[in-house]
């Protein structure tokens, strides 16, 4: 509906000059500054982290687990992210339907995730519902059954599911550069495989609940329109209050092998592109190199203005895409640079990704790129946290990694304080091109004699 | 009620006070929309919880209204706006969002094209500055448009080309489920027509489309009225109209016959079946009936394809649906509208097999209809993910300027939940009765290839 409108017109057009031939001054960013934080402990170790936000009538849980696929036994990996998927599927007390059913009426959607260190149940919920939410969160955490049909079905499900994500260059791509980079660790699988995920049964998934889905080894964290704090943690303590404690999980040793040069050709026959990777290990959040190492990425290939996308894409025009990541792990981490090319200039695309790992390895930075960098990652950083759901995914990231309560207030003082002297440092120890492991997914035939140049290729067929 | 707002001078102003209108609702959206001289709509909506600001550009040109030998070009074009224009050359305007802290896109819908930088709410003049000089005059040159040709055909090549099922979707579907070619064409195009593209395609596309009188600017987040309105007027307020363009012909022939389409993919390795049926018009009683029918079918994990179909019949293993699919969303699609459903599926199954489970869930619905706890089990879901979906900037200031561009009414925001929240299931079984016929409906396999190695 419009209400009827008000028309204005001016009288004269103004005369006045207006210089639009130069970009507007503007102030610089502020600092950021966290909304009030609440964090309380349960007796039996859980700990609550809750903001309250009123804007819009819903709430968003965030109930993590140290519980990631690290933890999966070698060969039955898969394991954590089977407990994840199946912990909607049915308790004692409700069946898998009647989980779903009473989150849709509750305005909610329940899912879990399983990442390389954690394990997350995320729910969601008008606010009205908050009780029914953490009612439903509380009961399949402690009391997930797995049953056997619903456990069958998943395993033919993402069998099927897996052959199609491996029908994608860039999953083989990114599966066998962490495979290289991780050796024997746990991180060194981006995904299980049909063979183990059949090696998978129910008593297995129930030792996996109940050894690390544990109130003290847990977070959770709450955000939206929640209620006061004391009348939230009454909800809360009713639900979870009960919750045996367990054993703290022993963790996989975070042992990783040296760095090395490795040139790994993935042979996809029918490939029109290459995808390329070229990667290394490098730090986790806790490290004093990571700040530094974040910075020096966001140079090479985070966003429109990096070197990557500028001399690949712009320049060259040899892709679509060229960036690069960081992506740090509870312990440890690693660094990648990613391309797609076309099949013909693979080796020239290749020699520039590496030519731009030594350029930054080896020169120090400009002052004026390296403001804008990290304008660039301050100003999006504070962007992600303009949700609810950004918040809280943030909140339970710092929690689950240990991190210091002033984390998220300090990011943007921690990344503006990063000097070139030390870019080069860590660029040279962990971005340096001549240890750095490359793979190569494409068509063998098409490219394997361009990639001659870098080297004698392992070449290995796509699963 | 009017809202107490300043009002700079030289401004042909229409005010609208939707903060008084939908009182009962879950949220409120509160805007003002004013029309500037040379015709451009503004939309202005504050929100100060996040030092946040979203600026949103929509034109009223997408893919559907390219010319015959000029398939893609809508996209090419996308592409130009980020090559440079007079006082923001190639590259700056990409580096100056990044280096003030934000980050933009563009993209190419079917029925309009948009563009977006999401920055800490004290750079609003950025935004606003770099969006205002490329309105004003983009510099189109032979180099910039070869480049961009080679950029957009590697864009082709990584996501249609070289990905599974996207070949089949993107170039094949849209032929088989729609009759009229504004609607049936490759929307990402064919790299002959995008060579055949010239400088001076793009300068006469530039001056029909992208005028001040056939965009919305919307601003979302955490700024001023009276000074944003002082900066739009200072960069925009100048740049000259043109003639009203002309809106290609989307009608489609009343549809009497079902068609069918095996296509053969060498680089899947799962089987899928894309069912579509006709749908209703955009934003009639019939269009809300759907749209509530298909979150019975397939909004979340109750729904009807998750427990009949991955769960009871295990046959499928993921699905998508909505009107509008694959281009658009329920949401964003001009008429005509087709309700699009894409199903990966067990190789043990024939995509037919799929297709006939899938009707006989419509079958269902026309015989049984849905009881009142399941509707209003679906409606609960839908109500609760409008409103998630609500909590970004960039999210509200896109809804602002598609219900201003498509419907003409950017307060929807607010008042179009009352339509779906109205959907009975009488309706419900009347439209799976009239739209959802296995009679109309075309059905495309996609069905396993063998790799090109193996061919030879």
């Amino acid at each position: 509906m419009r209400l009827p409108g008000m028309i204005l017109l001016a009288a004269t057009l103004a005369a006045q000059t207006v210089d639009r031939s130069k970009l507007p001054e503007t102030p610089p960013l502020a600092a950021y500054k966290l909304p009030p934080t609440v964090e309380e402990t349960l007796a039996n170790g859980l700990l609550v982290v809750s903001v309250r936000d009123v804007r819009f009538p819903v709430v968003a849980a965030r109930l993590g687990f140290r519980a990631g696929s690290k933890f999966d036994p070698a060969q039955r990996s898969g394991l954590s992210e089977t407990v994840a998927a199946l912990l909607k599927e049915g308790t004692q007390a409700r069946t898998g339907q009647q989980v779903v059913e009473e989150m849709a009426e509750i305005g909610g959607a329940i899912d879990a995730v399983s990442g390389p260190d954690n394990l997350v149940v995320n729910g969601s919920a008008l606010s009205e519902n908050l009780a029914r939410l953490l009612d439903i969160l509380a009961d399949v955490t402690q009391n997930a059954e797995f049953p056997e049909d619903e456990l069958k079905l998943r395993k033919q499900n993402r069998t099927q599911e897996l052959l199609a994500a491996r029908a994608e260059a860039a999953t083989l791509a990114d599966e066998k550069l962490q495979a290289v980079l991780f050796g024997s660790h746990p991180y060194s699988r981006l995904l299980p495989t049909a063979e183990s995920i059949a090696k998978i049964d129910r008593a297995a998934l129930l030792d996996f609940r109940r050894r690390f889905l544990t109130p003290n080894n847990g977070i959770l964290v709450l955000t939206g329109a929640l209620p006061p704090q004391p009348e939230l943690m009454k909800t809360i303590t009713a639900r979870f209050g009960s919750w045996a404690k367990g054993a703290a999980p022993p963790q996989p040793a975070a042992q990783f092998p040296p760095p090395r040069r490795a040139l790994v050709l993935v042979d996809r026959p029918g490939s029109v592109q290459a995808d390329i990777r070229a990667g290394k290990l490098s730090v986790d959040r806790t490290s004093p190199d990571y700040f530094p190492l974040i910075v020096a990425n966001g140079i090479l290939g985070s966003g429109t203005s990096s070197r990557m996308f500028l001399h690949i894409r712009e320049e060259k025009g040899y892709a679509y895409d060229a960036h690069s990541t960081q992506s740090p792990r509870r312990n440890g981490g690693f660094f990648a640079a990613t391309t797609q090319v076309r099949n013909e200039v693979v080796q020239p695309a290749l020699e520039d990704v590496l030519g731009e790992l030594r350029t930054l390895s080896s020169q120090p930075v400009t002052t004026n790129e390296l403001t804008d960098v990290k304008n660039f990652m301050a100003g999006n950083f504070v962007i992600g946290l303009e949700t609810q759901l950004g918040l809280a995914n943030q909140l339970s990231m710092v929690k689950l990694n240990g991190l210091p309560s002033n984390y998220l207030e300090l990011y943007v003082t921690r990344v503006r304080s990063v000097e070139p002297d030390q870019i080069l440092r860590v660029a040279k120890k962990y971005m340096s091109p001549d240890d750095a492991a490359i793979v190569v997914v494409g068509d063998a035939a098409a490219i394997g004699k361009a990639l001659e140049k870098f080297g004698r290729a392992t070449v290995e067929k796509a699963r | 009620m009017k809202q107490a707002t300043m009002r700079a001078p030289n401004l042909l102003s229409l005010f609208l006070a939707a903060a008084t209108l939908a009182a009962a609702a879950d949220f409120q959206i509160p805007f003002e929309k004013y029309k500037l001289a040379n015709g451009m709509r503004v939309i202005l909506s504050r929100d100060s919880a996040a030092p946040v600001v979203t600026v949103y550009v929509i034109y009223n040109v997408g893919a559907r209204s390219e010319e015959r030998g000029r398939t893609g070009f809508a996209h090419l074009f996308e592409h130009m706006m980020f090559q440079g224009s007079k006082n923001a050359p190639k590259g700056v305007h990409l580096k100056t969002v990044e280096s003030n802290g934000g980050y933009l896109n563009g993209s190419t819908h079917p029925d309009f094209t948009d563009y977006f930088e999401v920055l800490p709410s004290n750079k609003l003049a950025v935004a606003l500055w770099l969006e205002a000089d490329r309105m004003r005059g983009l510099n189109i040159t032979a180099e910039n448009l070869a480049n961009q040709k080679e950029a957009v055909k590697q864009e082709r090549r990584l996501s249609v080309d070289n990905q599974p099922y996207a070949t089949a979707i993107v170039d094949r579907w849209p032929e088989l489920a729609f009759r009229n070619w504004s609607n049936s064409h490759s929307l990402i195009g064919s790299f002959e027509d995008l060579n055949a593209a010239s400088v001076d395609d793009v300068s006469r596309f530039f001056r029909t489309y992208y005028a001040p009188n056939n965009a919305v600017l919307v601003m979302v987040g955490d700024v001023q009225a009276a000074e944003a309105k002082k900066l739009v007027e200072k960069y925009f307020g100048d740049i000259p109209s043109q003639p009203q363009p002309a809106h290609p012909d989307l009608t489609e022939p009343p549809v009497t016959e079902s068609r069918h389409a095996s296509v053969p993919d060498a680089l899947a390795r799962v089987p899928a079946v894309v069912i579509g049926y006709p749908g209703p018009p955009r934003r009639s009683p019939d269009y809300y009936a759907l749209a509530m029918l298909d979150v019975i079918f397939t909004g979340g994990d109750s729904s009807r394809f998750q427990q009949n179909l991955v769960k009871g019949r295990q046959s499928v293993v993921r699905y998508e649906a909505s009107l509008g699919w694959p281009f658009a969303s329920g949401a964003d699609y001009k008429n005509p509208g087709l309700y699009g459903i894409y199903l990966l599926h067990k190789p043990s199954f024939q995509g037919r097999q799929v297709a006939g489970q899938v009707q006989e869930e419509m079958a269902r619905i026309q015989r049984e209809g849905v009881d009142r706890k399941e509707l209003a089990r679906a409606k609960t879901f839908f109500r609760a993910s409008q409103i998630n979906q609500l909590q970004t900037s960039l999210q509200r200031a896109m809804l602002l300027g598609q219900y201003e561009i498509l419907d003409g009414d950017p307060n929807m925001i607010n008042t179009e939940m009352e339509q779906f929240m109205a959907v009975t299931p009488e309706r419900i079984k009347a439209v799976a009765g009239q739209y959802l016929k296995s009679g109309v409906r075309t059905v495309m396999e996609i069905v396993l290839a063998p790799k090109k190695e193996e061919k030879k």
